[in-house]
């Protein structure tokens, strides 16, 4: 008998064991931290505590400002989502898309920073507004809040309802198509019933998002009134001292968070919960009038407006001073902080980025190798925890946890790229998700009988097919860490800002024309790593692979 | 010898399990014959090690095969369609079949050179299997399962649907491998097939 050569890491254990332990790692980090939180929330009187007006008016105005924008965004996206699905055809639809996903990975910071252009006391919209409409307008408190989580929130909700509906039925658009169905009736028939089962899920997603909100709050709360459970524990820990407040607040945002994604998966979550950038397009009566053309494109344009004109404003404000912000006063050297806060940046986002591509990876492999159902649930949990677990929270247990041991900033900082990692696990491993899953049964049937096992089923059969989608996922796991400011404003230290935190710096000093620069410096810097990661992920070459003259590996489209 | 006995499988919702028995001695083609659903799919991939039998054995040279994986089988599958991964070039294709991590030596990278000239696929090493033709796909296949040497070869329906001639050239060389000593496992509808190949019958 010819007996096959064995492959490196084939072994059944080498799926299980890794992304097992990474899993199981999460979940008791997670506890662990938890259990800290507990352990000093005991200390203050809990029922005193309660009955602070400062704790419920920070819980209220938590709870309103998130269901705020929960409301506006799901008003916003979804007709933007209905319209981008009946009208698949029109030129700048795929850069409008990608636009989009970008506010998955915008700075916040930054972002703010071009609404304040565009909505502030002197921003372009407020002029004309108070010009023209008499009207009044202040951006800082709850108007600025729910604006910034509505532009960052319709654009995400918008693409996964759109994901939700282009994967309604074929037979179902058919029929409709068919049948000449009006919007009000192709709405009741084929887009509801695609969206309704993924609503619990997505409301609770931009609930969590706007609840654990952060850097929004900090820059455009405007004051004491317009304060969250977010930012509370992070002035309780930086300022007042008082960890056992943070962890009675940490253990109120975790109570509700929690309880939220109790009631959304009481049903079960669907996996098209994120974005998997793979949408098709169909055709329907109700947007092919030419009126019907036309009121879709004007409500288009006005979200385009929406989206854009900040962005717009950041590059305009930053220009002028960017040449300054690298080379101040003429000097030939570059400027020493934007450098160190670049470096510093990167030094924590690219290991982020990295870990958090890894251990997708891994707890993908185990949540397809385990035959008992625990240890798939235990994977799913470990996966989404941080979406269930705010990262301050989070940060905040552990901070506590390893108190007496974090003496210095480097120490800090490794916790940052921990838990920035995390952080990015949920975006990143339903990115990975799809593109992990696609061998299909033939594939796995001949790589099973050939031996084409561990590592070599890995070398042949998935990293042509994970190539991009892994250049992908390691470019946002990255951007989500390069843009994050909540856990480095609370483990960082202020002489060795992080680039969102040197921003934030200058808007507290004034010096606007610097953080602009700064701002758009993030932005080319995120862009700068989305090419990169996206040459890397393209075909260099084809060594072992099809020729170049053949059609090249079949990738999915999100890829 | 290849010895089924008494293998018995049924899925979930099947009330009446199938039950195979034969055997087959090295050399020799034996013909699964029946009808649609009759089990021939099933009984290849029970053989493969794709689906568990719920008892009986396979025995070869005597030992069990019941409880080994896949890749410790000492036979090669060549099924209707679907035998060839798509995103890699012919030459990978069949290199996985004689190397699972493509690690080939200049006499592997000689013998698949000749291999496809002697297939009539010269000069298509390079080639993605999406640029071949259905019958060009099962040339590629068939000479993976060839250059692979292992003693029993899987073929399920592995000529319906080509043209006469390839179908021709594809039947010589099989007589060439069970020459050579294969024991061969053929699945099909085809009476010409049972015919020019098969040594033995077995009915479902």
């Amino acid at each position: 008998m010819n007996l096959q050569p064995s492959a490196p890491f084939s072994r059944p254990g080498w799926r299980l064991w890794p992304g097992l332990a990474i899993a199981g790692a999460l979940v008791v980090l997670a506890m662990a931290g938890l259990g800290a939180l507990v352990w000093e929330a005991s200390l203050p009187d809990m029922n005193e505590l309660w009955r602070s007006r400062y704790l419920r008016t920070v819980v209220a105005f938590t709870v309103w400002q998130a269901f705020l924008s929960v409301v506006l965004s799901l008003l916003v996206a979804i007709p933007v989502a209905r319209i981008l699905a009946r009208q698949s055809g029109f030129p700048g639809r795929v850069v409008l898309l990608r636009l989009m996903e970008l506010s998955l990975v915008l700075p916040s910071i930054v972002a703010v920073s071009g609404l304040v252009s565009v909505y502030g006391r002197q921003g372009w919209l407020t002029g004309f507004a108070n010009d023209w409409l008499g009207a009044s307008w202040n951006l800082y408190g709850i108007n600025g809040i729910v604006l910034a989580h509505v532009f960052f929130n319709a654009p995400l909700a918008a693409r996964i309802l759109l994901q939700a509906i282009e994967s309604a039925p074929t037979s179902q658009l058919r029929i409709a198509a068919q049948l000449g169905l009006g919007r009000w009736w192709y709405w009741r028939a084929v887009e509801w019933p695609a969206v309704k089962p993924i609503m619990p899920g997505l409301a609770a997603l931009v609930f969590t998002l706007c609840f654990t909100s952060f850097a929004i709050v900090m820059t455009l709360g405007g004051g004491p009134a317009a304060t969250t459970i977010e930012v509370a524990i992070y002035q309780s820990l930086r300022f007042e001292f008082d960890a056992g407040q943070a962890a009675l607040l940490a253990m109120v945002q975790l109570a509700i968070c929690g309880f939220l994604w109790w009631l959304a998966a009481r049903d079960g979550l669907t996996a098209s919960l994120l974005p998997d950038r793979q949408v098709a397009s169909h055709r329907s009566k109700a947007g092919s009038s030419f009126w019907a053309r036309s009121g879709d494109a004007a409500a288009l344009g006005l979200f385009v407006l929406f989206l854009v004109t900040p962005l717009i404003a950041i590059l305009l404000r930053g220009l002028p001073g960017i040449g300054s912000a690298f080379f101040p006063e003429g000097s030939f050297s570059v400027n020493p902080a934007l450098l160190d806060a670049t470096l510093r940046s990167l030094a924590i986002a690219l290991p982020a980025g990295l870990m958090s591509v890894s251990a997708s990876l891994l707890i993908l492999a185990c949540g397809t190798a385990a035959s008992q159902p625990a240890i798939t649930r235990l994977t799913n949990v470990a996966a989404y925890l941080p979406l269930m677990v705010p990262p301050l929270v989070l940060g905040t247990g552990l901070f506590l946890l390893f108190r007496p041991n974090l003496g210095n900033s480097s120490e800090g900082l490794i916790l940052v790229t921990l838990i920035n990692a995390m952080m990015a696990l949920p975006f990143v491993l339903q990115m990975l998700r799809g593109p992990m899953g696609n061998l299909d049964s033939a594939s796995r049937q001949q790589a099973d009988q050939l031996g084409v096992l561990g590592w070599y089923r890995w070398r042949w059969l998935h990293w042509p097919r994970m190539r991009r989608p892994l250049a992908l996922a390691m470019a946002y796991g990255t951007g989500l860490s390069l843009g994050d400011f909540g856990v480095i404003a609370l483990f960082g230290s202020l002489g060795q800002p992080t680039l969102p935190v040197l921003l934030y710096q200058q808007l507290g000093s004034y010096r606007i024309d610097a953080a602009a620069a700064t701002g758009l410096w993030l932005v080319l810097l995120l862009l700068m790593l989305f090419s990169l990661f996206n040459r890397l992920g393209s075909p260099l070459f084809n060594a072992g692979l099809a020729s170049k003259s053949s059609r090249t590996v079949p990738e999915p489209e999100h890829a | 010898m290849l010895e089924v006995k008494n293998l018995v499988f049924a899925y979930p919702d099947q009330k009446a399990p199938w039950n195979f028995q034969f055997s087959v001695a090295p050399g020799q083609c034996i013909a699964i014959h029946g009808a649609s659903g009759s089990g021939k799919s099933t009984l290849m991939n029970l053989l493969a090690g794709f689906l568990e039998p719920q008892s009986g054995d396979i025995l070869w040279q005597g030992k069990s095969l019941r409880h080994r994986p896949p890749w410790h089988r000492p036979m090669t599958s060549v099924f209707q369609e679907h035998n060839l991964f798509e995103h890699l070039s012919v030459e990978a294709n069949i290199g996985l079949g004689i190397h699972p991590g493509l690690k080939l030596t200049q006499e592997d990278q000689l013998a698949i050179e000749r291999g496809l000239q002697s297939v009539g696929l010269g000069g298509f090493g390079k080639r993605i299997p999406g640029d071949l033709s259905g019958g060009q796909r099962q040339r590629v296949a068939l000479l993976r399962t060839i250059l692979r040497q292992q003693p029993m070869m899987l073929l399920d329906e592995p000529l319906t649907g080509l043209d006469s001639d390839t179908r021709d050239l594809l039947r010589q060389l099989l007589l060439e491998q069970k020459a050579l000593g294969s024991l061969i496992v053929l699945a099909s509808h085809d009476d010409e097939d049972r015919q020019v190949l098969a040594d033995s019958i077995c009915r479902l």
